[in-house]
């Protein structure tokens, strides 16, 4: 039985994570802070409040890629949403930023969007989307509706995750694994975590987890089959983090077809 | 319409039972007598959270199917109700203060009562409600607003609404009222408001107020040099208390001082917060206290519902209380004196280095809040937090639903608080990642602490155990799943998933001759029987 049937996605943002409180905030309008002392200030800052969600190089990890997003939807934008939070979802205020601090941070963003940029410009995206095409991967992966499901859905995968993220996925898949938005006390779990089972009866079953609770595990295979099972029943249970049931494109792809698929792939927006 | 209902259910009950809901003081002093019934919160004044039914085991457990169901019309927040049980009917309570009577035997509703709330202040807390008090003919509830209430068992009709504190400054009640010979005791929340900790005790039969402890000092009164040159401030009342009717003494816990992650501007030990009180309800004054977490920082309020049970130390009967404290320690006190008996970690904890012969921790160096975050464990929400442990006197076990977790605790750079408003800028936590964190079913020997046996949950949990003469342990899981263990070994005996985050205590009780077991998962109320 398939209790909870998990569409494989990349997380978007943690949800059901509790703030403390909403704090009020100063509303004066944040603006990129953007020398060299104050970008490294926003480092800094950026590194002990936001790494730990959006990745240390904001290429996104539990949280969505910050590279790029001041260029996108401009200074005060961000910054109301690193002071105020987004209500529903992981992304807490953090008004304890003063307005200034919250341009330095802000001011480091737009300098990592640079930097991706010019990561992204390395790649043909025309071309990379040829790789895509012949290299199997919408065997498992949906891209604006085409493609198969057992792998996350990459329609707006260049929203969240910047072009070294992208990059290390293909080559080591089980590298980086984001966490499910969980609720708050029960913390949250390691998404595409690949398990190894062994039945009593002898069966052996690897697979991605889809869901687990005190005493059921349900597994989701390479073929986007799903196994459930009793723990009682198991007399192997293995948590493999660092490997995946998406094979590495280390030995497959060259130096510049890897470059073009991660310009194709870094460009998937979605709908804005 | 109502009185031809209320005339069926009292039919169907037997004609030999006394009027509806008649609970006098007497009977529930001797819960124990008569198990088919939950009297209290905890079950009996003890808190034990222990049924004398037997009809369920652990050779017919695996058998317990669905019985009924009940969903509130419009569950505003967590379903966190534990209810009472009296000659068939239930007395549940609906998030956030509503009261509702249901047929113990089908889930049928009888009467609901909801405050009038507007504009609630609600700091730190979700707003919910554990449970009610019944005794005599009435009905006790206290609201997030802060009132209690005494409602008419037979129809819910007000009898009188007290206001306890105002709730504009932040006191705000989630807890259940205590209810014994004529007197009703009610605790508040309100510590991350940073409200003043109070305790009352009105009149069962009015609603006036007999008497208030206040949990921290003002300035300049005795116990105002534990806080420095501070305004004292926390130390709430907001989970159970317990009574022993012989000693004549009220058993309740405090929490944190306020504002919480960073203490300091409150040098000193901070009197009477994250202690437990023992207290003469006929004078209102504390008998002795006993505080585990002096100059608290890290949220550990001690505030879980101590458990009542007696037992030898030394080859002598002692009077002892058992107390799984936030902080991942257990502690046993003699209920006498405050003495401390014994004291050993349940679930992991990297702040202590131990207790010392009074009870007090050695704390480790480096493990308060820091700006950059400070990995302690147990977690901010504590190696258990609101939920109820259970003792069996059959099996002399100590049943605790251990949380293993930490935080990263961090401390704000601000030590200004106003009444009324959430400390900005004090401090608070990151959680450790799920995959790192886990709980389990422990049972500890109740008056040494030692662990007999352990059941591991996948993640930490919120509900409580409940321990039964049939041998059997009722917990359940943050994923959903309800289940049974045997109460000597652990052993799981039957499961069955939910669909939703269990949180609530689970009861026993029979109507009719036969066993139900109830517990709350999502917002639906379940119960279970044999078929």
């Amino acid at each position: 039985m398939i209790r909870r049937c998990c569409v494989a996605a990349f997380v978007l943002l943690a949800s059901g994570a509790v703030t403390q409180a909403q704090i009020p905030r100063d509303t004066t309008p944040v603006v990129a802070k953007t020398s060299p002392a104050d970008i490294a200030t926003g480092k800094a800052l950026y590194e002990a409040n936001c790494s730990k969600c959006h990745g240390l190089d904001g290429g996104g990890s539990d949280g969505p890629s910050l590279q790029g997003v001041a260029q996108r939807i401009g200074d005060e934008a961000v910054g109301n949403i690193i002071r105020g939070g987004i209500p529903g979802t992981g992304m807490n205020g953090f008004g304890s930023l003063t307005v200034d601090e919250t341009g330095q941070v802000v001011g480091y963003l737009r300098s990592l969007g640079n930097t991706a940029d010019m990561e992204i410009a390395k790649g043909d995206p025309t071309k990379g989307k040829a790789v895509y095409d012949s290299s199997g991967c919408a065997g498992c992966h949906i891209i604006s509706g085409e493609g198969g499901g057992v792998g996350p859905e990459l329609t707006r995968v260049g929203a969240m995750r910047g072009p070294s993220y992208l990059r290390t996925t293909l080559l080591t898949p089980g590298a980086i694994l984001p966490k499910e938005g969980g609720v708050m006390e029960r913390g949250r779990f390691t998404q595409f975590l690949f398990v190894h089972v062994v039945t009593k009866d002898g069966r052996s079953v690897d697979g991605t987890r889809v869901y687990e609770d005190s005493f059921t595990i349900e597994l989701k295979d390479a073929t986007g089959r799903f196994h459930s099972f009793r723990k009682l029943d198991l007399c192997e249970l293995k948590k493999e983090p660092g490997k995946s049931v998406m094979p590495s494109f280390k030995d497959t792809l060259s130096a510049t077809q890897l470059d073009d698929l991660v310009a194709y792939l870094a460009g998937l927006k979605g709908a804005q | 319409m109502k009185a031809i209902r209320y005339a069926v259910i009292l039919l169907a009950l037997g004609t030999s039972l006394p009027a509806f809901g008649q609970v006098p003081y007497e009977r529930i002093v001797k819960a124990e007598s008569e198990p088919a019934n939950w009297l209290t919160y905890g079950g009996n004044y003890y808190d034990q959270r222990f049924s004398g039914l037997k009809q369920l085991t652990p050779q017919n457990v695996a058998g317990l199917k669905l019985a009924w169901a009940y969903q509130p019309s419009r569950p505003a927040g967590n379903v966190e109700t534990s209810p009472i049980v009296v000659y068939g009917i239930m007395y549940v309570t609906e998030p956030p203060s509503t009261v509702t009577a249901l047929d113990a035997h089908t889930g049928a509703k009888l009467w609901t009562w909801s405050p009038i709330l507007k504009n609630v202040v609600a700091i730190g807390l979700f707003q919910t409600n554990r449970g009610v008090a019944v005794m005599d003919d009435r009905v006790y509830v206290a609201t997030i607003d802060a009132h209690l209430v005494a409602l008419d068992a037979k129809s819910g009709a007000v009898i009188w609404n007290t206001v306890v504190a105002d709730n504009k400054m932040g006191y705000a009640i989630t807890g259940p009222p205590l209810a014994f010979n004529g007197k009703i005791m009610i605790g508040t929340g309100g510590s991350e408001a940073a409200v003043r900790g109070l305790l009352d005790c009105y009149d069962a039969k009015t609603g006036k107020r007999l008497w208030r402890i206040w949990t921290v000092p003002l300035q300049g009164e005795p116990g105002s040099e534990t806080w420095g040159d501070s305004v004292p401030a926390g130390g709430t009342t907001w989970n159970a208390g317990a009574y022993d009717p012989k000693l004549n003494l009220v058993y309740w816990g405090t929490g944190n001082p306020a504002p919480d992650w960073n203490g300091d501007a409150r040098p000193g030990s901070n009197l009477y917060t994250c202690s437990l009180l023992a207290i003469d309800p006929d004078t209102g004054k504390v008998k002795w206290y006993f505080q585990f977490s002096p100059h608290e920082t890290h949220d550990w309020d001690a505030s879980e519902p101590p458990i009542l049970f007696d037992g030898n130390i030394n080859g002598k009967p002692r009077k002892l209380l058992g107390f799984a404290n936030r902080n991942g320690f257990y502690y046993v006190l003699d209920r006498e004196t405050g003495d401390f008996v014994a004291g050993v970690p349940y679930a992991k904890q990297t702040w202590a280095k131990g207790l010392d012969a009074k009870g007090q921790p050695i704390v480790l160096p480096d493990t308060g809040p820091t700006p950059e975050g400070n990995l302690v464990f147990p977690s901010i929400t504590g190696a258990i937090n609101w939920t109820s442990n259970s003792y069996s006197p059959l099996t002399k076990l100590f049943y605790v639903d251990a949380r293993e977790m930490g935080s990263y605790f961090v401390k704000g750079t601000s030590t200004k608080w106003e009444m009324g408003k959430f400390p900005m800028g004090a401090g608070g936590e990151r959680a450790l990642s799920g995959d790192d964190a886990y709980g389990a079913i422990r049972a500890l020997d109740a008056t040494t602490g030692k662990m007999k046996w352990e059941f591991r949950l996948h993640s930490p949990s919120w509900v409580g155990t409940l321990a039964t003469a049939g041998g059997l342990v009722f917990s359940g899981t943050d994923e959903g799943n309800f289940f049974a263990l045997d109460a000597e070994s652990g052993k799981p005996l039957w499961d069955i998933y939910l669909g939703s985050s269990l949180r609530s205590n689970p009861v026993t009780y029979a109507v009719d001759g036969k066993q139900y077991v109830f517990v709350t998962a999502g917002t639906t109320y379940f119960v279970f029987g044999l078929p």
